[in-house]
């Protein structure tokens, strides 16, 4: 299970560690905020602002042999007038797609944003589908059945989730994890062009070599 | 986009981005908007490359350049100073976490028909062909003079003061010859013309300075160059400024800036109409409030071999100083390739440019165009360079100059700095966003 927190292998060593880039896509509104808050913070605000001043998160998940380091790469809104950057999608070796159960708009839209990233990703990226709000089954008008057919098609993890009640939240973020390759070539967030990150009071070493070492 | 803002951005400009990022930051409430439907305006990098070749209505050749995707070319070439004004923003505002650079690997001069590199430690400046050994120690002594000066402590003078004596008197005091100065002036203090020769000594010793202290950053150069292009950097800010609240959108035409008693109010779109009170923009968004004061020529040059003479560099800056070909402003020529992911492998980019001085601008460029090899694709274009004929005090429009053919980023940055200044009445303040944008890292 993924442990919050902490690289720390349970038996006290350190393992490999794997950092990669992960974005969030979907419709405003759907949770992709809360989401992150909630794997990340382990919070929920019932009234998430749109999102302002957080926009780069980082968390660890440990698997058996390697501990995977996600950079959560969140829209910061520039997806609402669909103004997203080239740059967003760069590097990006995983994302998660968002839809909210409640809305069959922005399950639609959401086949959009897959689609978006067929085109403008790297082919190999992992892309997982979350069907959030999954607390407000009353109000559901997405079809478990629908979404993951439509997920199995397009080769998608797929899981309803809670950012609420942190329902699967973990889950998908560690299962996106076990799916992802842990070779030299890919352990590396968004850094697939092997440049060097500036820093303050920067030595002779670039900051960002390879992470799987 | 009917919503009253604090200000409103038109053009994704680097300079425009940069702006925008730095009101958000300090709390405005802003719109940003721009009529093409891709960041960067005049500095963005085009991709793919068919893009390149249908912009200049040339017919692109099946198969020879590899993949068009993996090609992406800036329209204005510019690299940073490791230690210069755009480094410190892009460090203090956190944007540098979604960029990476490379060193560019080698600075080289022209002088006599042939190109020297500019020398980066003592011992190649020991073996460099640019000066006599006589010369080298009289440079060297001035070289240690510039270091060791201190600009508030009269005591490291050495009896010069370089705030009211001229450049010239400095070169006079250490009798450094007239190559030496072409080579000071032009490829360490990186003037565009020798207008700085009867100016402040100081002028040109901070500009030593920052050559030196960039040089020691990363050591190949002083030079840095982003990852997948230039384009990249008005992202970032424009990332910045949407974590702080702004809104974008591209796409978007902009057909009126309305005013009330010659101030503005507005900006429609079609029917819409949002408010603002203040307005930045580029100058091509408000042709009517700006002048032509000169023009740059640019040359995109498309290459499958480096540069000869450069050691095969993959990256490379070449400076023209003026004298050396009878001009008034220097020709500049940078070189970038597949290993900045801006173009397929094996490929290079090379841009020479200058200000225009003639009615023949392509025979201008051809004493650098002469420096490359064979050339596969050539695009040669001339743009205006535009500044603004109101200072916005009024008006509340600020708008920014064009790019120009400087080869770093410390006037771009100036421009910005000032024109936030003009806005805000106040200097920009780096602490606003340094500790509020922390990296989170919950570890």
């Amino acid at each position: 299970m993924a442990s919050r927190g902490t690289a720390q292998r349970p038996n006290g060593t350190q393992g490999k560690i794997c950092q990669f880039k992960l974005v969030l896509l979907g419709e405003s509104a759907v949770g992709k905020s809360s989401l992150v808050l909630r794997f990340v913070k382990g919070q929920f605000h019932e009234y998430q602002e749109s999102t302002i001043g957080a926009a780069f998160l980082t968390q660890t998940v440990c698997l058996e042999e390697t501990t995977v380091k996600f950079e959560i790469w969140d829209t910061a809104g520039q997806e609402r007038y669909h103004s997203l950057a080239p740059m967003y999608y760069r590097g990006a070796q995983a994302a998660i797609v968002v839809y909210d159960i409640t809305n069959q708009d922005t399950f639609t839209r959401a086949t959009t944003w897959v689609k978006e990233l067929q085109r403008q990703a790297s082919p190999s990226i992992v892309i997982a589908l979350a069907g959030n709000k999954a607390d407000l089954g009353n109000k559901r008008v997405v079809e478990y059945e629908e979404a993951q057919a439509y997920a199995e098609e397009n080769g998608l993890l797929f899981m309803e989730t809670s950012a609420k009640t942190a329902m699967n939240v973990n889950d998908i973020f560690l299962a996106i994890a076990k799916k992802l390759p842990k070779n030299e070539q890919t352990g590396n967030a968004g850094t697939s062009g092997q440049g060097r990150r500036l820093v303050e009071s920067e030595g002779q070493k670039p900051t960002s070599g390879n992470c799987c070492k | 986009m009917e919503e009253e803002y604090d200000a409103i951005v038109l053009g994704t400009g680097l300079k425009e981005c940069i702006l925008s990022g730095m009101l958000s930051v300090s709390g405005k409430k802003i719109l940003h908007i721009d009529r093409n439907k891709y960041y960067g305006g005049e500095s963005a990098s085009i991709t793919p490359l068919e893009e390149l070749f249908s912009k200049f209505n040339v017919t692109m050749p099946a198969n020879q350049y590899g993949k068009g995707r993996e090609w992406n070319v800036d329209l204005i070439p510019k690299f940073l100073m490791a230690n210069g004004l755009l480094v410190k923003l892009l460090i203090h505002t956190g944007v540098t976490r979604y960029l990476e650079f490379k060193s560019v690997e080698g600075s080289y001069v022209y002088k006599s028909g042939k190109i020297s590199k500019v020398p980066i430690d003592q011992q190649e400046a020991l073996t460099s062909d640019l000066m006599g050994i006589f010369e080298k120690r009289r440079f060297k002594n001035f070289l240690v003079w510039v270091q060791n000066m201190q600009e508030d402590d009269p005591k490291s003078w050495d009896n010069f003061d370089p705030f009211n004596n001229s450049m010239s008197l400095l070169y006079s005091k250490f009798s450094l010859d007239k190559n030496t100065q072409d080579f000071t002036g032009h490829a360490l203090a990186l003037h565009r013309n020798d207008d700085y020769i009867s100016q402040s000594a100081i002028i040109t010793i901070r500009r030593i300075k920052l050559y030196s202290d960039s040089l020691a950053r990363y050591g190949k150069s002083p030079y840095l160059y982003p990852m997948y292009g230039l384009g990249e950097l008005p992202q970032g800010f424009a990332r910045l400024s949407a974590i702080y609240g702004g809104t974008y959108m591209l796409d978007k035409p902009v057909d009126e800036i309305i005013m009330e008693d010659g101030k503005v109010t507005g900006v429609r779109s079609g029917q819409e109409i949002a408010k603002c009170k203040q307005v930045f923009c580029d100058p091509t968004y408000v042709p009517n409030l700006v002048k032509k004061v000169g023009k740059v020529i640019r040359c995109i040059c498309l290459l499958d071999h480096p540069i000869p003479n450069t050691n095969a560099a993959l990256s490379t800056q070449i400076i023209i100083p003026q004298k050396q070909v009878n001009r008034k402003s220097d020709i500049y020529v940078s070189v970038v390739s597949h290993t900045h992911q801006v173009a397929a492998k094996g490929w290079f980019i090379a841009m020479v440019s200058t200000t225009v001085e003639t009615d023949n601008p392509e025979l201008e460029i051809k004493h650098g165009l002469d420096l490359l090899g064979p050339i596969s694709q050539k695009f040669v274009y001339i743009s205006d360079y535009l500044e603004p004929i109101d200072n916005g005090s009024e008006s509340q429009i600020f708008i920014s100059s064009s790019y120009d053919a400087t080869t770093h980023f410390e006037t771009t940055c100036l421009d910005v700095l000032s024109i936030f200044k003009k806005a805000t009445g106040e200097e920009f303040d780096f602490n606003k966003v340094k500790h509020e944008l922390g990296d989170e890292d919950i570890q």
